[in-house]
């Protein structure tokens, strides 16, 4: 883990109140595996006061991108932020995805935003010539962000829409009841997003005898392991903490 | 003119400079020791230590508000026995003064955890006693409301080690010259204060409370002022031990605030949730503070509000 500052090279507005982030001077995250994340702050003073965690989305040569979803005030500031704008980092933080083996075939699912650690997992993945398909769930097709960029690299991609606006109407887990009754052999899901969708993935994938690892959030002051407000009730302790037992989970861990 | 000396001395102990982390913000020490140099820090005081391990409190634990946030971590720690034979051996050599802070829910608790943590020699140079979790004998009022209470539990806790005493005072009462001063006819050494002032925050559209157990302690910027006037009311009262001052410090000059109200030492604790070296920084923000003001020896600021 380190403490630097970044600065903004390019930022997107994606629509439906997504912002792209690329920021240099990240050397410190080119370690950083699928699912790790990173503390950030783009704002001066103290209010704001804490900094927001996101996961990594991609890196490259001493750059790291981030996706963020501008809900509060906070995410609102990192989304508008601007080239050259300075961005204080720490990280990369947490427990990322398990390493894959060649034999594994990883089935990633993403619920909305939810959609950074795994995007990060697909890539990793098509760089180290492993398959991988990604089911990708929204509200709306407006919120299915990235999903363009993925298909145009050659990710196997199946997207669900609530309003039924872009691929299939419904919920992303239909698409995975579906894929794991089709076959489940090599299978290891990998999901991310609102923790109703995570729960009914985590069960999907129980009942069909898959390994399931998930990537939750919590609220967080730190980070780092210090301020222990990020418990998540877990089975064979009372808490796990998601900053550095997690962010990733395996399934049967958490939520008791 | 030659570098202003940061070193400070209290409750018989040597500060390298008067700068110390607070308790809970910084875990066990090893936690943030890569971020954070230890060697650039007055002091650190650990997460509070309980007898028995205790899990914390349900989730949603944490919620920020305007330059603030709120906690009910509930004082989840490992327990007495785990931190002498886990947490104790990486302290013993961290390269800074170390306080231990402790608590208990009976007076029998704080004198058994006093008694563990004490002759156990380099790694625990004082305790820091928090009176600021209910007393469950006592219906669950905290030790550290009534001045009577407060004063017999520093009294028994005197008696059970030879350590520095420091005692971690709570802001939610009315009148905390006559806590502090019980404490101190308890056998204080030195008070620390303020602990996080109680608060909430409701989700207005959900109409829920945000934080799991509805109230929690607001820390951070937004309760300096409080702090501060603390301070100084503890400070005007002469009561003869030295005070930590703690409370929304970022800055250099947030710390030279609280000795100027007159506190001898400080702790940073919210802000190195925000930047983990945030201690080292105020350490050496405060010496250019010195420098730039003239000040020879970072003493002569405790109670020097003009």
């Amino acid at each position: 883990m380190r403490f630097f500052t970044a600065k903004v090279v390019e930022s997107q507005d994606l629509g439906g109140a997504y912002s792209w982030l690329c920021l240099e001077g990240c050397e410190a995250l080119a370690a950083a595996s699928p699912g790790q994340f990173a503390m950030l702050r783009g704002w001066p003073g103290h209010d704001p006061l804490l900094s927001r965690a996101f996961s990594v989305l991609s890196t490259g040569p001493g750059t790291a991108e981030f996706l963020i979803r501008r809900v509060g005030r906070g995410s609102g500031l990192l989304g508008a932020a601007r080239p050259g704008d300075p961005i204080r980092v720490v990280g990369p933080l947490g427990r990322g995805f398990p390493v894959a083996t060649p034999e594994v075939t990883e089935l990633l699912v993403a619920g909305g935003c939810g959609l950074a650690p795994l995007y990060f997992a697909a890539r990793r993945a098509q760089a180290e010539g492993r398959r991988v398909r990604l089911l990708y769930g929204a509200r709306q097709s407006c919120e299915l962000v990235l999903a363009d960029v993925l298909r145009a690299r050659g990710v196997e991609l199946q997207t669900a829409t609530e309003d039924g606006s872009a691929g299939e109407r419904g919920l992303v887990t239909a698409l995975l009841e579906r894929e794991l009754a089709a076959s489940t052999a090599g299978l290891r899901v990998l999901a991310c997003g609102p923790e109703p969708m995570l729960r009914a993935t985590r069960e999907v994938a129980r009942r069909h005898g898959v390994p399931c690892f998930l990537s939750l959030e919590s609220p967080m002051a730190c980070g780092v392991g210090a301020c222990l407000g990020c418990a998540i009730p877990a089975r064979d302790r009372p808490f796990l903490y998601v900053c550095k037992d997690g962010p990733v989970f395996a399934a049967e861990e958490v939520w008791p | 003119m030659s570098a202003p000396r940061m070193e400070v001395h209290a409750f018989g102990l040597r500060f390298a400079n008067p700068v110390l982390t607070a308790s809970g913000t910084f875990g066990y020490g090893s936690e943030l020791a890569g971020s954070c140099p230890l060697t650039a820090l007055g002091g650190l005081v650990t997460k509070g230590i309980s007898l028995a391990p205790r899990a914390g409190n349900p989730e949603p634990r944490i919620c920020e508000t305007a330059a603030g946030m709120l906690n009910s971590i509930g004082l989840a720690n490992v327990g007495l026995r785990a931190f002498l034979e886990e947490k104790l051996p990486f302290l013993r050599d961290c390269g800074t003064r170390v306080l231990v802070n402790f608590f208990g829910e009976t007076e029998d608790d704080y004198l058994r955890c006093a008694e563990g943590l004490s002759g156990h020699g380099p790694g625990i140079d004082g305790l820091e006693l928090n009176i600021s979790c209910p007393n469950v004998k006592a219906g669950g009022l905290e030790f550290g409301v009534v001045p009577e209470v407060a004063g017999r539990l520093c009294e028994r806790v005197r008696g059970a080690t030879d350590l520095p005493l420091v005692v971690k005072l709570t802001p939610n009462v009315t009148d905390v010259v006559a806590l502090a001063r019980a404490c101190v006819q308890g056998g204080a050494s030195g008070l620390s204060l303020i602990n996080t002032l109680r608060g909430m925050a409701i989700d207005a559209r959900t109409r829920r409370p945000r934080l799991a157990r509805v109230f929690g302690g607001l820390s951070g910027p937004a309760i300096k002022p409080v702090a501060l006037r603390l301070v100084h009311e503890v400070a005007r009262a002469r009561l003869g031990v030295p005070i930590i001052g703690i409370g929304g410090i970022m800055s250099g000059e947030d710390a030279a605030e609280f000795l100027l109200a007159g506190a001898t030492l400080v702790q940073v604790g919210t802000a190195s949730f925000v930047r983990p070296d945030a201690a080292a920084r105020v350490a050496e923000e405060l010496l250019g503070y010195c420098a730039a003001q003239q000040v020879s020896d970072v003493s002569e600021l405790t109670g020097a509000l003009a």
